[in-house]
């Protein structure tokens, strides 16, 4: 099998195995970067020395018969929201453009810990405010299935990182559907963990009642792996849950699905969504069937009316917060100015880009005296709402169904004009994290013209396992998702 | 209830962020129409619906309160667009005569 296409299991005990080296498969990676990015441009920062560097001290631990860790030399993307110390984390913005953190993000630390070599940082909406990467600051990441399409966002570097085959593995983060959408429009497996579970020290805030880290991949093998390596209580991380966590491998490797309980939300069903989308969601469920599973329907009624307003009030309200800190004192731009008030609007005008900036109003205004009672707590209240619906429909339900978008990726520039169509493509996704809970988007198949289709498991908190249980079912019928070769 | 251009000019200043002329009227008609897909909200029941009621997350955990030692002092130091010695600059924070 070509190398690019294996999963990083594969790739990982191979490297134990000496059947291959770590620096082999970094340079197998970087040949295909320097192959491919010039089309689809899905990194900001390569970091190749530092990973051959890397690269090398994998290999001598393997020399001494060390156990180099689970990822052993498996090549790795990391969304430029994740801090790694002394390398540029720009967050796709220019207030960050030259900005060095002095310290690891917990995930970084853990994915070198076991192995891991990082090859670069990859391109993402500005502040992870996007579902297309065209918010970037530098520039847009396309889709490589169709390169007149949009990746999705935000984290659309690392989705079509791992649909190049760049490397089997990327991390991103999601806060309203920032791993699950680009999942789906690059066709690959993208994981949104419950809150809690992957520690968020050293992800650059967004919202933090919301944000979370997770893997892409080509596997659900590989996201049990890189589950095992991430999901560990972290004390940096004040909301980082300090339950146990279960060895994520044990839920792979079933028989069948026999009593797992699926829900189809009534209301979502009733949703426009493009007949591919359609499709995919019957073949889905035909092969979970198949596999053992009961289907029936649930409903979310508050959800479905009140999730996207809740999350365009709750989110732009913790970022107008949480991006205070940008103020051109301690670091990031500066823009020269005769006094300090001067120096912060002058900085924050110049450094952030017009969605940012929308957010960051929007959030303010809200928070706003006269208007808070009105907006961000009816907001609160909403997100107690849709979250016991939750609750409710996981007492007679294992797992929800749903697609991951309503479209299939759409056109560059197709959504630019018109911000709110591009947040109602969000309203299969951002619910999930208003309710704090895990999502998987798996690929589904291709459309006629060859674009990925994306479908979404939903578990109830800490359900990683029966998602990877079902998405491997899935994967038995319609194989690993593939390489985006065709495209580019 | 529809924002005016004065109120976006003052939420800015809240923000303390520069807004140009050019992008006050796009940035007005964003705001309004926002605002206007809020309204679904007002539908909802929620009485006796406690705002704060995160009974879906774990408790936030405990840890002891002891020092420890980070090295990354003079890596962060290094990343202030003006420094003095241990400290970061500012321009001046009321305006006044130069000395």
């Amino acid at each position: 099998m070509n190398r690019l296409q294996m999963s990083a299991a594969d790739l990982a005990r191979a490297v134990k195995n000496r059947e291959v080296s770590a620096a082999e498969n970094v340079q197998a990676s970087i040949a295909r970067i320097e192959e491919v990015e010039g089309r689809v441009h899905a990194l900001l920062t390569p970091l190749f020395d530092r990973a051959l560097e890397k690269a090398a001290q994998i290999d001598q631990k393997v020399g001494k018969g060390e156990d180099p860790g689970p990822l052993a030399g498996v090549p790795v993307i990391v969304k430029d929201n994740l801090c790694m110390r002394g390398l540029k984390t720009t967050c796709g913005s220019r207030m960050l453009e030259n900005w060095r953190p002095p310290y690891d993000a917990s995930t970084v630390r853990f994915m070198e810990e076991a192995g891991a070599v990082i090859l670069g940082k990859a391109n993402m909406d500005e502040f992870a405010m996007g579902s297309s990467t065209e918010n970037s600051a530098f520039f847009p990441t396309l889709n490589p299935w169709d390169l007149d399409r949009v990746p999705g966002g935000s984290s659309g570097g690392s989705a079509a990182s791992v649909a190049c085959g760049y490397a089997p593995l990327a991390l991103g983060s999601d806060t309203g559907g920032s791993i699950r959408q680009p999942a789906a429009f690059c066709g690959v497996y993208g994981l949104k963990p419950t809150y809690g579970l992957i520690s968020r020290y050293g992800l650059v805030a967004f919202a933090s009642s919301l944000d979370q880290v997770g893997p892409f991949s080509r596997s659900v093998e590989d996201l049990a792996l890189v589950l095992n390596v991430l999901a560990k209580p972290d004390p940096a991380d004040a909301t980082s849950s300090r339950r146990e966590r279960p060895d994520f491998m044990t839920f792979l490797g079933k028989e069948n699905l026999k009593g797992l309980r699926v829900g189809v939300v009534s209301e979502f069903e009733a949703y426009p969504v493009q007949p591919e989308i359609k499709e995919a969601m019957e073949r889905v469920q035909n092969i979970l069937r198949e596999a053992g599973a009961r289907f029936s329907c649930v409903n979310l009624p508050t959800t479905i009316e009140a999730g996207l307003p809740c999350y365009y009030i709750i989110a732009p309200a913790e970022a107008s917060s949480n991006l205070a800190r940008y103020d051109g004192v301690r670091y990031g731009l500066s823009v020269e100015a005769r006094n300090l008030g001067d120096l912060y609007m002058k900085t924050r005008g110049r450094g952030f880009g017009a969605e940012v900036k929308r957010r960051i109003l929007t959030g303010t205004y809200v928070l706003s005296s006269g208007y808070y009672d009105a907006y961000y707590l009816v907001a609160l209240k909403a997100r107690t709402k849709i979250s016991r619906e939750f609750k409710e429909a996981f007492q007679d339900v294992d797992m929800l169904l749903m697609p991951t978008t309503p479209t299939l990726p759409f056109r560059q520039g197709e959504n630019v004009e018109d911000p709110i169509q591009m947040y109602l493509g969000d309203v299969f996704t951002l619910p999930v994290n208003l309710a704090s809970l895990p999502g998987l988007s798996l690929n589904a198949g291709y459309s006629k013209t060859g674009l990925p289709v994306g479908i979404q498991l939903v578990g109830p908190q800490w359900g990683e396992g029966t998602l990877l249980a079902a998405a491997e079912a899935v994967e038995r019928v319609l194989g690993k998702p593939a390489c985006a070769f065709g495209g580019v | 209830m529809a924002v005016g251009e004065e109120e976006v000019r003052h939420i800015a200043l809240l923000a303390r962020l520069h807004v140009t002329d050019q992008e006050t009227e796009p940035l007005q008609r964003h705001l309004n129409d926002i605002l206007e897909h809020f309204e679904r909200l007002k539908g909802l029941d929620l009485v006796n619906v406690d705002p704060f009621a995160r009974e879906d997350l774990d408790a936030t955990p405990w840890r002891e309160d002891v020092a420890c030692s980070w090295e990354g002092r003079e890596e962060a130091l290094s990343e202030a667009p003006v420094r003095d010695g241990d400290f970061f600059r500012v321009p001046r924070i009321l305006e006044g005569n130069d000395e």
